[in-house]
């Protein structure tokens, strides 16, 4: 069982590196990333928007081809292998800023989307899912207790509530890995907190790695067994909350202006 | 360097909003005076006029008075065909809605497999909406023959491409972010379309079928002017063969047909939506 802190001695699940992405060689979102992840930690990766984290995230599901860079998780490169892209990306489960569940769907079959890339298409053409499939959706709606909801449609829910079914959904996928995008960004405060304790302990008790996109400097404090922090498609800062002092704060929410391509913002 | 005051940057911008509105008013002039030019000449040419309604009135009066009184016995023989315009307009919708789904996807930006696949379809929408039902129906007539069938195939035809076309807008429309989530758990192709997009828009395109219901119920009717059965064929017989009386009726239930059909219609797609 792995204890939180404790992570230092775990093993690699997850390296990226020198990762990069540019849209039509002019827009660079990143630049040579480098970052290694610890089995069963919950790492907060900390940034103004536009510094490329979400599309850090992208690149590891492959929602986004990096331009170049490597990704090897469980010491096995994942990067440009078109064939086993179900495979590779039902390791991962994806969390939202706006949720992305199917509004007209219910709760539960929600849920089950999360199963999808263990079944054939074949299989799912009619929406009926194994008796199998419907236990691990419900067990994962249980436990962020939202179980009691499991047959309203999607839209009915509060944003808290739609979020939590959005990680029940993706601990469906069973995955060694869940990626955070800005979870909580259009959530207030008390749900906010509410949701990441939920995500943060229920990866916990199951062991899954959390990478976790963050803008809120309070709430990665709280909540981030490590940080990584992103400035301009960079990484300029590695370490933990209590390393996060007002002068790294602001290398990575203010920019440099002696760098060349800053001219936009002098 | 700081000689621009507050006022003087206000004072230049409302300049700027008054030269729009200037060009504005020119352009729209313009436009003005084509349309007009266009109308008037367009008047001449389908030769407008007013003294030939007028010149026309006893004429129209004389028809109006030969339909009447309709011939309330041929209610028993125009049963038949009125069942059959309903018959044609649902097995012709019911077609058009088979073979729409998968023209719709194809012929969407999003979900396309290829663009070349994306144009193609499109243009085969495109053509099957530009040629009427009545054309089609000519068409049909001299391949499979006199009949209720021609007429079938003929509503089928137009109503894929108009309810394909709309179905594929809705697949363009659709949120990305529901799309992007089911990519995301590694969903196949075909599981992102059932569970991602197709969810967003089957009561559209329901509420859509049964508007293309009523409509084809309305094309049904004239079909059988051009020999592909339904109410059109007793309405072109009866008044090749002046029995205006019967002709009256053919319009009464052709009238009545399409009240109900459209009032039911209504109720089913405010229900759907």
């Amino acid at each position: 069982m792995l204890m939180p802190g404790s992570t230092q001695s775990a093993p690699t699940i997850l390296s990226v590196r020198g990762l990069s992405k540019s849209y039509s060689g002019t827009i660079h979102a990143l630049r040579g990333i480098d970052i290694e992840v610890k089995e069963g930690e919950f790492l907060v990766i900390l940034g103004p928007s536009g510094a490329g984290k979400s599309t850090l995230m992208r690149c590891i599901n492959r929602l986004v081809e990096p331009t170049d860079g490597k990704i090897l998780h469980n010491d096995v490169e994942m990067t440009g292998k078109r064939r086993n892209l179900r495979a590779v990306r039902r390791q991962f489960g994806m969390v939202f800023q706006q949720f992305n569940l199917v509004k007209r769907l219910s709760v539960l079959t929600n849920v089950l989307t999360g199963r999808l890339a263990y079944r054939s298409t074949w299989r799912s053409l009619f929406y009926n899912f194994s008796k199998e499939d419907k236990r691990i959706a419900i067990e994962c709606l249980a436990r962020v207790n939202m179980d009691h909801k499991a047959f309203q449609r999607a839209d009915t829910l509060s944003g808290g509530e739609q979020q939590r079914v959005a990680i029940a959904r993706a601990l469906a996928q069973q995955p060694t890995i869940i990626l955070a995008d800005e979870p909580v960004a259009s959530l207030d405060p008390k749900i906010a907190r509410q949701v990441l304790t939920y995500l943060k302990q229920v990866t916990q008790e199951l062991g899954i790695t959390v990478l976790c996109n963050l803008h809120q400097v309070e709430y990665t404090r709280e909540f981030a067994e490590r940080i990584i922090g992103m400035s301009r498609g960079k990484v300029v800062f590695e370490g933990t909350a209590a390393d996060l002092t007002d002068e790294i704060l602001h290398r990575i929410y203010y920019r440099d202006p002696d760098e060349q391509d800053d001219k936009d913002h002098s | 360097m700081g000689s621009v005051t507050f006022e003087d940057a206000v004072n230049a911008a409302m300049r700027l909003e008054a030269q729009a509105r200037t060009r504005r008013y020119i352009k729209l002039s313009a436009w003005a005076a084509l349309a007009v030019a266009a109308l008037w000449y367009s008047a001449h040419q389908i030769k407008f006029s007013l003294a030939a309604v007028i010149h026309g009135v006893p004429f129209m009066w004389d028809f109006i008075t030969r339909l009447f009184p309709p011939d309330l016995g041929y209610l028993t023989v125009l049963g038949g065909a009125t069942v059959e315009t309903v018959q044609i307009a649902i097995w012709g919708t019911l077609l058009a809605i088979i073979f729409s789904i998968p023209l719709a996807f194809l012929g969407a930006r999003n979900t396309s497999p290829h663009i070349v696949v994306f144009h193609l379809t499109r243009l085969l929408l495109n053509s099957l909406r530009a040629i009427n039902e009545l054309v089609f129906a000519l068409i049909f007539v001299s391949a499979v023959g006199l009949g209720p069938f021609a007429g079938v195939l003929a509503v089928a035809l137009h109503a894929t491409g108009m309810l394909a076309k709309f179905c594929a807008e809705e697949i363009e429309g659709v949120d990305k972010g529901q799309v992007e989530a089911q990519m995301a758990t590694g969903a196949s192709r075909m599981q992102v379309i059932l569970f991602g997009v197709a969810p967003q828009i089957v009561p559209q395109f329901i509420g859509y079928a049964i508007y293309r219901l009523d409509v084809s119920i309305r094309s049904a009717t004239v079909l059988g002017l051009v020999g592909a059965g339904g109410l059109g064929f007793s309405l072109i017989q009866t008044m090749k063969l002046f029995k205006y009386h019967q002709t009256a009726t053919c319009i009464l239930v052709i009238f009545l047909l399409v009240l109900i059909s459209d009032w039911i219609c209504g109720k089913l797609r405010r229900r759907v939506i």
